[in-house]
C-alpha cells in the first residue's frame, strides 16, 4: 500500500520534474516564467499522434525521437516569434511572461479550432506492461519514462558543465550582459536553450500521451511542473527534478489519505497551491534557489 | 338605397355567421399537443427523429380513434435547444395555440427555463430526457406543479448499477471511484452507496478524485487493498478509460460499473482491452426487445434508424399523455395534472410507467445496461429496480 503509493508519486513526480526543467532552463537565463510551455509540451504530444495515430504508423522510439525534434522546433519559433523582439529591446521580464500566457492560449484554441476537443489515445509501448514487486505493480512504461528521463535530465547536466555551450548557458544565468560582451552571440545562445527546453516538454509530452491522453487542454497538468519548479527554487536544475518528485509523491500520498469520511484527495489542489504559497513566504528562493542580487 | 345596403349587410352578417359556428366545432374535435423540440442546431439529429415519433404516436392514436372521441393535433415548433427561444416557443403554445400539454423541451436548462411559463398557464410539460434531478423539484423539496419527465433522474443510475452488481453479478462487495468536482458523479456515487448497502452488499472503498485529474492509481491502489468485486466508476468516458486503463495496470481484476457517461464510442479507442467486459446503465438501447416494433415501424416510415433516446421517450410520453386526458376526462390543466401524478402501472413501449406525486419522476423506470465487449456496447438486459 505504502510502496505502490510511494511508486505511483515517483512516476507522477519524474513527469513533473522534466516539465520542471524546462521551466527552469529559461528561467535561469531569460528570468522569466515561459507559461507558454504548457502548450509546446501538447503540442509535442499531439506531433506523435500524427505520426504515430493519424497519417502513418511510425513505431514508438522514432516516434520519439521525431516528437522530441518537433516540440523542440516549436519552442525555438516561440521564442523567435513572441520573445526575442522583446528581449533586444531589454523588456521588463514581466512582458516576456505576459507574452507567453498570450502563446500558450493562442496555441491551445488553435488545437481546439484546428483538431477539436476529441480526445485521443497513444498506442501502449508494452504488451504487457507491469511486473510486481513485493507486492506493488510498477508499470514498464513508468519505469522507462523514469529511467530515460532521469538519463536525459543527467545528459543535460553533464552537457551544462562539460561543454563550450553548457558554460556560455551557465554564465549567462549569471550575467547575460557580461556573456554577450565577451563575444557570446546571445540569440544562438537563447535559441539552443529552446531547443533543449522544447525538446524536453515534446518528451513529457509523449510520455504524458501514452500514460494518459492527447487533448488541447492537456498541457493545465503544468502549472503543477511550475509549482515543482518553485519548490526546488526556479532556475536550478536539480531543484526542479527534486521539485518535481516531491511534489508527485506529495499528491499521491495527499490523494489516498482520509480523516474521518473526508477524501483528502478532495484538497489536493488546495495542498499542492498552498505548500506553494507557504513556500514563496517563508523561503522564496526554493529549495535549491540562489539568491539573485540586483543585477545592474 | 340606405333599406338596400342595410338588408346587403344583413346578408353579409348571416353568411358570416353561418361559417363560424360551423367551423369552431370542428376546432373543438381536436385536442391540440404543443412539441417544444430542436429541429435545428446541434441538437437537431436527437430532435427531429423525436418529432418523428411523436408524429408516430399521434397518428396511431388517431387511427384508433384519438381520445375521449377527439383526434389529437401536434403542434411542433423549433425551439433550437436554447433556453430564450424555448421560452418564445412556450408561451406562442400556451397563448396563441392554446394546446393543453407540452412535450419537450429534451434538455434540463431548457426545460428549467420554460418553468415560469407552463407553470403560470397550467399547462403540463413531459420533459424527454432532461435527467438533472432540480428539474421537477425545487431546491426546498417541492415539486415543481406543471412539470413532469418520463425519463429517469441521472442519480437513478446508481440504484440500478448498484441493484445489477448485487443480483445480475453476485456482488458482495463494492468500491466507487467518483468525481467530487462533478454533481453528475456525486450523486451517482451516493445513491450506488445507498442502493448496494441495502442489498446487503459491504462497500470496501470509497475513493474520490478532482475533476481534470489524469491519475487514479493512488485511489486505485487503495481501492485494490479492499478487494470488492465490482468498482463502480460513475464518470465520462475520459475518466472511466483512464481508471479502467490504471485498475488494469494495477492488478485489479474487479468488474467495472459505470453510468451513460460512458456511451461514447471513443471509450474503446481510448480505453483499449481494458475495459472489455464491464458494464453500464443507459437510457435506451436499439437491441431492446421492448422496442423492436417500434423501430420496425419507425423504419418503414422514415427509412433509418431513430437516434435513441430521445425517441422512445417521446412516445412514451404521448401515450402517457393520452392516458392522462381519459381519466381526467377532458383537457382542464389541473384535472390534468392529477392524473399525471395518479399515473400507476401504464403499459408504454419501455415497460409499465408509474409516476411519484411527490417528485413527477417515474418510479423504477426499467434502464438498460450494455457490456463493453470486443470493442463494442452490446445490450445485455432491460433491468427494473425493485423499491
Amino acid at each position: 500500500m505504502v510502496l505502490q503509493t510511494i511508486i505511483t508519486g515517483l512516476s507522477i513526480g519524474s513527469i513533473y520534474a522534466l516539465m520542471a526543467v524546462g521551466y527552469s532552463l529559461v528561467f535561469s537565463v531569460l528570468n522569466f516564467s515561459n507559461f507558454a510551455h504548457g502548450a509546446i509540451i501538447t503540442l509535442g504530444a499531439y506531433v506523435a499522434w500524427a505520426i504515430m495515430v493519424h497519417f502513418f504508423r511510425v513505431p514508438f522510439v522514432p516516434a520519439l525521437v521525431l516528437s522530441i525534434a518537433g516540440a523542440g522546433v516549436l519552442a525555438f519559433l516561440n521564442e523567435r516569434i513572441a520573445y526575442r523582439t522583446l528581449r533586444q529591446r531589454h523588456a521588463p521580464s514581466l512582458y516576456l511572461m505576459i507574452s507567453a500566457m498570450g502563446v500558450a492560449i493562442a496555441l491551445q484554441n488553435i488545437l481546439y479550432a484546428t483538431i477539436g476537443a476529441k480526445l485521443y489515445a497513444l498506442p501502449a509501448v508494452f504488451s504487457q506492461d507491469i511486473f510486481e514487486v513485493g507486492g506493488a505493480t510498477i508499470s514498464k512504461m513508468d519505469l522507462f519514462a523514469f529511467t530515460f528521463s532521469v538519463f536525459v535530465i543527467g545528459l543535460l547536466h553533464a552537457g551544462l558543465t562539460h561543454t563550450k555551450v553548457g558554460t556560455a548557458i551557465r554564465a549567462a544565468s549569471h550575467d547575460m550582459e557580461m556573456v554577450s560582451v565577451l563575444g557570446i552571440n546571445l540569440d544562438v545562445l537563447v535559441a539552443v536553450l529552446f531547443l533543449i527546453a522544447g525538446g524536453l516538454g515534446g518528451m513529457a509530452g509523449v510520455f504524458m500521451g501514452i500514460k494518459y491522453m492527447v487533448y488541447p487542454s492537456m498541457g493545465w497538468i503544468t502549472n503543477k511542473a511550475y509549482i515543482g519548479a518553485v519548490i526546488g527554487g526556479l532556475g536550478s536544475l536539480p531543484g526542479a527534478v527534486v521539485g518535481g518528485l516531491l511534489l508527485g509523491l506529495l499528491e499521491a500520498g495527499v490523494s489516498v489519505t482520509t480523516i474521518g469520511s473526508v477524501h483528502l484527495s478532495t484538497y489536493r489542489d488546495v495542498f499542492s497551491f498552498g505548500i506553494l504559497a507557504i513556500l514563496l513566504i517563508v523561503r522564496p528562493t526554493g529549495l535549491f534557489g540562489r539568491v539573485f542580487e540586483e543585477k545592474l | 338605397m340606405r333599406a338596400q345596403s342595410f338588408i346587403r349587410l344583413l346578408v353579409l352578417l348571416a353568411v358570416l355567421g353561418s361559417i363560424v359556428p360551423c367551423a369552431v366545432p370542428a376546432q373543438a374535435q381536436t385536442i391540440k399537443i404543443g412539441h417544444e423540440v430542436a429541429l435545428t442546431g446541434p441538437n437537431a439529429t436527437w430532435g427531429q427523429s423525436e418529432a418523428n415519433a411523436v408524429k408516430m404516436a399521434v397518428d396511431k392514436i388517431n387511427a384508433q380513434g384519438g381520445v375521449l372521441g377527439r383526434k389529437l393535433e401536434i403542434v411542433a415548433y423549433d425551439n433550437r435547444a436554447d433556453r430564450l427561444e424555448a421560452v418564445n416557443v412556450a408561451k406562442r403554445l400556451v397563448e396563441q395555440d392554446k394546446v393543453v400539454a407540452i412535450i419537450g423541451p429534451a434538455q434540463s436548462g431548457v426545460t428549467n427555463a420554460i418553468r415560469e411559463v407552463n407553470n403560470s398557464a397550467k399547462v403540463p410539460v413531459i420533459a424527454t430526457t432532461a435527467t438533472n434531478p432540480k428539474v421537477t423539484v425545487n431546491d426546498n423539496g417541492s415539486v415543481v406543479p406543471y412539470t413532469f419527465r418520463v425519463c429517469f433522474i441521472d442519480p437513478f443510475q446508481g440504484t440500478v448499477a448498484a441493484q445489477f452488481a448485487a443480483k445480475d453479478l453476485k456482488a458482495k462487495t463494492a468500491a466507487i471511484l467518483y468525481d467530487v468536482g462533478d454533481e453528475y458523479s456525486q450523486f451517482l456515487g451516493k445513491y450506488f452507496v445507498e442502493a448496494f448497502e441495502k442489498t446487503g452488499g459491504k462497500i470496501t472503498g470509497n475513493e474520490a478524485f478532482r475533476s481534470g485529474e489524469l491519475d487514479f492509481r493512488a485511489q486505485l491502489g487503495k481501492i485494490k487493498f479492499g478487494n470488492p468485486d465490482v468498482i463502480f466508476i460513475p464518470t465520462m468516458q475520459k475518466e472511466a478509460a483512464l481508471a479502467a486503463k490504471q485498475a488494469r495496470d494495477l492488478g485489479i481484476k474487479a468488474k467495472l460499473l459505470g453510468g451513460d457517461g460512458w456511451g461514447s464510442p471513443d471509450l474503446f479507442d481510448l480505453a483499449g482491452p481494458a475495459i472489455e467486459g464491464s458494464y453500464f446503465v443507459n437510457i435506451a438501447a436499439l437491441e431492446d426487445p421492448a422496442i423492436q416494433d417500434f423501430i420496425k415501424e419507425y423504419r418503414a416510415k422514415y427509412n433509418q434508424d431513430p437516434v435513441l433516446p430521445n425517441p422512445v421517450l417521446a412516445y412514451d410520453a404521448v401515450l402517457w399523455l393520452a392516458d392522462a386526458i381519459k381519466r381526467a376526462g377532458g383537457t382542464d390543466g389541473e384535472k390534468l395534472k392529477a392524473a399525471m401524478e395518479q399515473t400507476k402501472n401504464l403499459q408504454v413501449l419501455t415497460g409499465k410507467l408509474t409516476i411519484d406525486p411527490k417528485t413527477h419522476n417515474p418510479l423504477n423506470k426499467p434502464a438498460v445496461i450494455q457490456e463493453t465487449k470486443g470493442g463494442k456496447f452490446a445490450f445485455v438486459k432491460v433491468f427494473v429496480t425493485t423499491d
